[in-house]
């Protein structure tokens, strides 16, 4: 072995040139796929950061008729299964120890009605109780102008992302009720429409879901917008809207919840609703330079303590407390809430292909890296093939006198294997710098693109053990694959071919 | 006692579609510790001889008896192992191992026998003294001169004990002052090594250190081993 190692670096050393060409080919695809594996498991711990803690938690509950797991960012017009179950679900999740908070959701799609659009646009509803939501979410996001709904009151947040779609769609900037137009937040093309400008405060919106025939058309109060910290243009597709209204919009009540829940004098407005829809966009829209006070509409005063959790949900998000594990947890999640007719899902399965996209890149990066390697082998094999046919009087004469063609195909990997060892772990150990150093950089980003590469808003690369050793698996296996073809051309010289090449 | 016994040795190489014949039936019998020298023109069928001796090249027909094993029975690990272990070779043009030096070219087979570090090391100390490269040992072969690296051609093939050294045309690539001086060494070493040598020739001022000659011609033994 000393032998053979002994050649193989002198080998090494007396062909510079030709080392150093693998050698840099093996460097920076270590590089590479050390770094790349840091970024994408930087953007996967980001992503599963992001969505856990400031947006669904660590765990979905859903009906149990719910067929898809995939409650996020669902195909259009798919409703979500409603959740009539909530005060016993309540008082289980209360008793696991395991579970940190929860939070009743509604979420489904709502078509969005405009008058002056030839087509109506989509946005996805999250009904919520918005105090239980701000405990659930502390600061995933920030009320850039207005502010939340007060207490009792209903209202709808517009993340800054709808808002910028809605403008796209409709023509229309939303603003908070009684706010006015904020010259920084708007969208470049509103910027520069200023003068033409048809602001709105409040939003029509009609649900969708299948099944059910009674959703209403719904006039919603802005009173925020927000902007999401991380993965605004994920989560910016949501509007956050009491439950109450969310469910009158889906038409989660029956009619004698309406008679009994709804004041008679709002009964009228919800009567117009439906008779009359084009009148409910006469007021709302206005030319900026004109500005009209607040919508005709009246907000509903509510009676939270009798609607809220004897309604209709669509989801529980619920936070585990730190250190659980899913596998376990899930298990006696499902277990402890069978006969209320859901079912306790993760939040990669429930995000659907927010949660797979990490593995998506992961899987482009490693095609990626894996073409780059397929290059390296080529390049590699020729280069050594080459070596092998240039040194055919040295390896005849070794087997000459006595060298076994396992001598000299030991030589030959020894040689790959050293110079992968050599530039291929400085590769690795520089990608591993590279991870190190990159958050010291302190890169964020408010760039809606480069947030989901970053997977938040924060570049910060990491790097497990896994993924170094993968990438060490990685390299043995180019080395391997490389070696056997200037390997079986190095032992199949013959003592003979020296001779003859003399 | 024989070391070598051939019979009836043909070898062909095929050249297209023709047949070219390089031993025509060969019988030859070397006895051990013999000085021998093998004569002819090129192109007689010295080196194809030596070839198939040192199992470097297949017989076509024919048997070849060495040190004992009949050589052209065994697989390419057998044959490689009697390379190894019972033969010794110089050629023409040196080859030595460019990267390895002095003292590691001549252990080289030492160590492919995985012998003990301190017997490999004695064992080629003791050779590089017999050869007059003891300052040399820590050179390259390519700073070495020609017959210098002949001289750690010639220590590397004897470094085994083998029962055969087989020297194909050794001084071929040397002023006649080193060619003679190559001979003597080899000589030398037959005598205190008791190794039997066997080398091609095609120079006449070569034969008078063999002590044994063969003159080959056309693929065939044209007479036979004369004493020098």
């Amino acid at each position: 072995m000393k032998l053979i190692c002994t050649i193989a670096w002198r080998n090494i050393l007396r062909h510079k040139g030709k080392s150093l060409v693998i050698g840099i080919i093996l460097f920076t695809g270590a590089f590479l796929m050390t770094l790349g594996n840091g970024v994408i498991s930087g953007m996967a711990a980001g992503i599963e950061k992001n969505i856990i803690n400031g947006f669904m938690g660590d765990v979905v509950l859903m009906s149990e008729a719910q067929k898809s797991d995939n409650i996020l960012m669902n195909m259009m017009g798919s409703s979500i299964e409603p959740i009539t179950t909530y005060k016993d679900i309540k008082k289980i999740l209360a008793a696991q120890p395991y579970v940190k908070r929860y939070l009743p959701v509604g979420k489904n799609l709502a078509m969005v009605l405009d008058e002056s659009a030839s087509a109506p646009g989509y946005a996805y509803l999250l009904g919520v109780d918005f105090a239980e939501y701000r405990k659930m979410f502390p600061d995933n996001f920030t009320v850039i102008e207005g502010s939340y709904p007060a207490t009792g009151r209903r209202g709808l947040l517009i993340p800054t992302f709808a808002r910028d779609e809605f403008y796209d769609f409709y023509n229309l900037w939303f603003v908070p009720g009684g706010g006015s137009v904020v010259k920084a937040n708007l969208k470049k093309e509103a910027l520069a429409n200023l003068k033409t400008l048809v602001v709105s405060t409040s939003v029509v919106m009609m649900g969708m879901t299948s099944g059910i025939n009674t959703t209403n058309d719904i006039r919603f109060p802005v009173t925020g917008v927000v902007k999401f910290g991380a993965l605004n243009q994920i989560f910016g597709h949501f509007c956050l809207v009491d439950i109450d209204s969310y469910r009158e919009c889906l038409g989660y009540f029956t009619a004698a919840d309406m008679a009994a829940q709804v004041p008679q004098e709002e009964k009228k407005l919800l009567d117009m609703e439906g008779n009359d829809l084009d009148s409910m966009f006469g007021g709302e829209s206005m030319i900026v330079s004109s500005v009209k006070k607040a919508p005709k509409i009246k907000v509903v005063a509510l009676n939270q303590g009798k609607l809220t959790e004897d309604g209709v949900y669509n989801a529980v998000f619920i936070k585990l407390n730190d250190g659980v594990e899913y596998g376990p947890a899930l298990e006696k999640l499902n277990k402890a809430l069978a006969g209320t007719g859901v079912r306790a899902v993760s939040w990669n399965k429930a995000s659907g292909p927010i949660g797979g996209m990490a593995l998506i890149i992961k899987g482009a990066l490693f095609l990626f890296v894996t073409l780059l390697f397929c290059v390296a082998v080529i390049i590699i094999v020729n280069t050594l093939t080459m070596a092998a046919l240039e040194r055919a009087s040295e390896i005849g004469m070794m087997r000459a006198i006595g060298a076994h063609k396992t001598f000299i195909a030991g030589m030959f990997l020894g040689e790959t294997a050293i110079l992968s060892a050599v530039f291929g772990g400085f590769g690795i150990v520089a990608g591993i710098a590279a991870v190190k150093v990159i958050p010291l950089l302190q890169i964020t980003t408010a760039n809606d693109m480069l947030q989901l590469l970053y997977g938040g808003n924060f570049f910060h690369p990491l790097l497990s053990i896994t993924g170094i050793v993968l990438t060490a698996f990685q390299l043995l296996f180019v080395t391997i694959v490389a070696a056997v073809y200037p390997m079986k051309v190095a032992v199949n010289i013959t003592p003979l071919d020296a001779i003859s090449r003399d | 006692m024989n070391i070598i016994e051939i019979k009836g040795l043909r070898k062909d190489y095929p050249l297209g579609a023709t047949i070219v014949p390089a031993l025509r039936g060969v019988d030859l019998t070397v006895a051990e510790g013999d000085f021998m020298s093998i004569i002819g023109p090129s192109g007689s069928g010295k080196t194809t001889l030596l070839n198939v001796i040192g199992c470097i090249d297949h017989a076509t027909s024919g048997s070849v008896n060495v040190g004992g094993h009949e050589i052209t029975a065994l697989n390419d690990r057998q044959i490689t192992d009697i390379r190894l272990n019972k033969i010794g070779f110089i050629f023409q043009t040196f080859n030595l191992i460019p990267v390895l030096d002095v003292m590691e070219n001549i252990e080289f087979p030492l160590l492919l026998m995985k012998k003990p570090a301190a017997e490999v090391r004695k064992r080629a100390e003791k050779l590089v003294e017999e050869v007059g490269l003891k300052e040399y040992v820590a050179h390259r072969p390519s700073e070495l001169s020609g017959g210098q690296r002949q001289r750690v051609a010639i220590a590397r093939a004897l470094v085994t004990n083998p029962d055969i050294v087989l020297a194909d045309e050794p001084t071929a690539n040397l002023d006649s002052v080193t060619g003679a001086s190559i001979l003597e060494l080899m000589r030398r070493m037959n005598e205190l090594e008791h190794t039997t040598f066997i080398f091609s020739t095609h120079d006449a001022n070569v034969l008078k250190y063999a002590r044994r000659i063969v003159k080959i011609k056309d693929g065939l033994i044209e007479q036979a081993p004369v004493a020098a």
